[in-house]
C-alpha cells in the first residue's frame, strides 16, 4: 500500500482565492473615493487635482470664512435632527404596532413604510412637489423636514421591528399580570429593552437625511439651502477645493459617529 | 399562619379558536388555599385554561369566579393573579429589587412603603443578598426565588405556576418544588400549577386534574388518582403501566375475571359498566407485577429479557409466552433474577388490576 500523499484542494482554495479577491476590490471601491477625497483636501493648490503637489491645512482654514457653506450645513443638520426626531417617533409607533397584529392591513402597512427604500426617492421627490403646489402651498421647511421622514422613517422601523422580534413575549404577561396599564409597560419595559434597536434606526435616519439630495432637490426653498446641494453646485460652477475640505470635515465626523454608534448601541449586530 | 386564600370557581368554561376546541366544558372548584395541579400532555388544554384564570384569555362560554364574583369582565392586570412563567419573565434591565418592585409601582403603593416590602419579600425567598444582581447574573433557581417573590409582593389573590420547573435540572427541581411548597403553604394562597411532569403534579398538588383534549378526565388527590384511575387515559398518563388485552368473562362488585390471549384467566378489579364478552385492557402498574418461580393457577409463564437496576429498586423486561412485553418493578432487597431466566408472573392483587373497555383502533 502507499502513503497517502497530502492533497491539495484545488476547488476549495480557488474559490477562497475568488472570494478574497471580490473582497479586496469591494473595500477598495468602498474607501478610495474617500481616501482620494481626504488626501484632496488637504492640498495646497487651488485646484482639485489628485494627487496633490503638496499639502497644507489652508482649504480648512478657509471654511471658518465660507458663510454660505456654513449656513447651508446649519439648515441640513436642523433638518437632519427634526427628520431624526420624527422619524424615531413615528417609527417606534409604526413599528409596535405593525409587530403586535398579524392582520392583513399590518403587513400591507409595513411595506408601505419601507417602499421609500425600494422607490427612487428623486420620483418621490418630484411627486411631492407637485403635490405641494396642488395644494396651493411652496416648499417650505416643513415640507422639506416631512419629506426627509418620509424617507428616514423605514430604517427606525426595520431596526425597530428586529429588536422587539427579540422581545420574549411572557414579559408583557408577566408586566400586565403585575398590574401595570399598557402604557406603564411601554414604558418601563418595552422602550428600555428596545432602545439600542431604536438608537441605531435614528442614527441611520440622521445620515440618510443628512446627505440626502433627491427630496431637498424639489422640496427645499430659495432660503433653506442643504449642505450635499450647496456643494454640488460649488463643483459645478467652481471646482471650489473648500468642497474638499468640507467634506473632509463630513468623513471625519461620520466616522466618528459611527464609532459612538457601535460603541453605545452595538449598531451592526442591530443591522442584522 | 394567616390564610389569604381564596375560592376559585371555573364554571363550564370553553375555548374555541377558529374551528379547534382548545377547552371544552370544563367546570372546576378550588378551594381556599388549595393547591390543585392541571396534568396533561401537551396540547390538552391546560395552558389555555390557566390564561383565561389569569385574564389572559377571554372564553368562549362559561364563568371564572373569584370568592364567588365573576371576574370575566376584569382585565388581567386587574385580577390580582400572580403568575410565575417557565422562563420566568425577569425583566432582564432591572435588578432583582427593581424587579420585585415593579407590581408594588403598578399597585401605586407609596414610595417608602416599597422598599421595606421589596426586602421582606427578598428575605422570604433567601435571596435579600441579591438585590442589586441583574437577572442574568443568576442561577435558574435563584431566578425563580425572584420571579415568586415579585409575584407574591403584590399579594395576588391566586397563584399560578406555568410549568415552573421545567427549565430546572433534577436536582434543583426536587428543591425547588420543596421550597414552592413550603411557600405556598406559609401563604395558604390559593394556586394552581400548569405540568406535564405527573410526579410533579402528585408530589406538590392537594389535588389533581387530569387533563385530555380540552376536557377533564379526572380531579382528585393525587393518590387516588394513582390508585384509582376513572379512566384508560388517566392510567396511562399517570405512572407506568402495563396494557394487558383480553376479554371480559365476569365482574361483580368485588372484582372481575379476564380471558387472556394465551387462555390463562385473570383476577381484576370490578369492570364497572362493561358487558360480559366485551374486549377489554387490563392495566397493571409494573410495581404491583409479582413475579414467583413455581407456576400456579393464574401465572402466566415467561422469560426475563433485560434487568435494569434503578438504585433502590431493579425493573424487569419480561417477554411472555405469548410475546407479549411485560413491564414490572421489584425492590432490591428480594431475589435478584438474571436476564434469560425463567419466570411465572401474577399480580401482588387482582384491586390493582384496573380494567377498561379497549380501545378500538381502526
Amino acid at each position: 500500500m502507499r502513503k497517502p500523499e497530502p492533497q491539495v484542494d484545488w476547488e476549495a482554495r480557488s474559490v477562497t482565492i475568488v472570494l478574497g479577491v471580490m473582497t479586496a476590490t469591494a473595500v477598495v471601491v468602498l474607501i478610495a473615493p474617500s481616501v482620494v477625497i481626504l488626501l484632496t483636501s488637504f492640498t495646497d493648490s487651488a485646484s482639485l487635482r489628485f494627487p496633490p503637489p503638496g499639502f497644507s491645512l489652508r482649504w480648512y482654514r478657509a471654511l471658518f470664512d465660507a458663510d454660505q457653506m456654513q449656513a447651508a450645513a446649519w439648515n441640513s443638520l436642523l433638518v437632519a435632527l427634526w427628520s431624526t426626531l420624527l422619524s424615531a417617533v413615528l417609527g417606534v409607533a409604526a413599528a409596535v404596532a405593525v409587530s403586535r397584529s398579524r392582520s392583513w392591513t399590518a403587513r400591507a402597512l409595513d411595506g408601505l413604510f419601507m417602499s421609500p427604500l425600494l422607490l427612487p426617492a428623486l420620483a418621490f421627490g418630484f411627486a411631492a412637489l407637485i403635490f405641494v403646489y396642488r395644494m396651493g402651498m411652496r416648499p417650505n421647511l416643513l415640507f422639506l423636514i416631512f419629506g426627509h421622514v418620509i424617507v428616514c422613517v423605514p430604517f427606525v422601523i426595520r431596526t425597530t421591528l428586529a429588536a422587539l422580534s427579540q422581545l420574549d413575549a411572557s414579559l408583557e404577561d408577566a408586566s400586565i399580570s403585575l398590574g401595570a396599564t399598557p402604557a406603564m409597560h411601554f414604558r418601563r419595559v418595552t422602550l428600555p429593552l428596545i432602545s439600542r434597536g431604536v438608537g441605531a434606526g435614528a442614527f441611520l435616519a440622521f445620515m440618510a437625511s443628512f446627505d440626502n439630495v433627491p427630496v431637498s432637490l424639489f422640496l427645499a426653498d430659495e432660503r433653506t439651502e442643504v449642505l450635499p446641494i450647496h456643494l454640488w453646485q460649488q463643483i459645478e460652477t467652481n471646482l471650489d477645493v473648500r468642497t474638499a475640505a468640507a467634506s473632509g470635515v463630513i468623513i471625519v465626523v461620520t466616522m466618528a459617529l459611527m464609532a459612538l454608534a457601535e460603541r453605545f448601541a452595538g449598531l451592526s449586530k442591530q443591522m442584522r | 399562619m394567616t390564610s389569604r386564600g381564596h375560592r376559585v370557581d371555573i364554571e363550564s368554561v370553553s375555548q374555541r379558536f377558529a374551528d379547534y376546541v382548545a377547552v371544552s366544558d370544563v367546570s372546576l372548584s378550588i378551594g381556599d388555599g388549595e393547591f390543585v395541579a392541571l396534568l396533561g400532555p401537551s396540547g390538552c388544554g391546560k395552558s389555555t385554561l390557566l390564561r383565561i384564570i389569569a385574564g389572559f384569555i377571554h372564553q368562549t362560554q362559561g364563568r371564572v369566579l373569584f370568592d364567588g364574583e365573576a371576574v370575566d369582565h376584569l382585565q388581567a392586570s386587574q385580577r390580582g393573579v400572580g403568575i410565575v412563567f417557565q422562563n420566568y419573565a425577569l425583566f432582564p434591565h432591572m435588578t432583582v429589587r427593581q424587579n420585585v418592585a415593579y407590581g408594588l409601582q403598578a399597585r401605586k403603593w407609596a414610595r417608602d412603603a416599597i422598599a421595606p416590602r421589596v426586602e421582606a419579600m427578598l428575605a422570604r425567598v433567601h435571596m435579600s443578598a441579591f438585590g442589586e444582581r441583574y437577572p442574568r447574573q443568576l442561577s435558574g433557581g435563584q431566578q425563580q426565588r425572584v420571579a415568586l417573590a415579585r409575584c407574591l409582593a403584590t399579594e395576588p389573590k391566586v397563584l399560578l405556576l406555568d410549568e415552573p420547573f421545567a427549565a430546572l435540572d433534577k436536582n434543583l427541581r426536587f428543591d425547588m418544588q420543596i421550597e414552592v411548597k413550603r411557600l405556598q403553604r406559609d401563604y395558604g394562597i390559593t394556586t394552581v400549577m400548569v405540568t406535564h411532569d405527573q410526579e410533579e403534579a402528585l408530589s406538590m398538588a392537594d389535588r389533581v386534574a387530569v387533563m385530555s383534549r380540552g376536557r377533564l378526565e379526572q380531579v382528585a388527590p393525587p393518590m387516588d388518582i394513582y390508585d384509582h384511575p376513572a379512566s384508560l387515559f388517566v392510567n396511562q398518563f399517570v405512572g407506568s403501566t402495563n396494557l394487558i388485552e383480553g376479554e371480559l368473562l365476569a365482574s361483580d362488585s368485588w372484582g372481575s375475571k379476564v380471558r387472556l390471549g394465551d387462555g390463562t384467566i385473570m383476577s381484576a378489579a370490578s369492570a364497572k359498566g362493561l358487558a360480559n364478552g366485551v374486549r377489554v385492557v387490563v392495566v397493571l402498574r409494573p410495581e404491583h407485577v409479582a413475579l414467583v418461580d413455581e407456576s400456579s393457577g393464574e401465572a402466566r409463564a415467561g422469560r426475563i429479557k433485560s434487568v435494569l437496576p434503578l438504585g433502590a429498586q431493579v425493573a424487569y423486561d419480561i417477554e411472555t409466552s405469548d410475546g407479549a412485553s411485560i413491564k414490572a418493578i421489584a425492590a432490591r432487597g428480594v431475589q435478584l433474577r438474571r436476564p434469560g431466566e425463567p419466570v411465572h408472573l401474577t399480580s401482588i392483587s387482582s384491586a390493582n388490576c384496573h380494567v377498561f373497555a379497549a380501545v378500538h383502533s381502526s
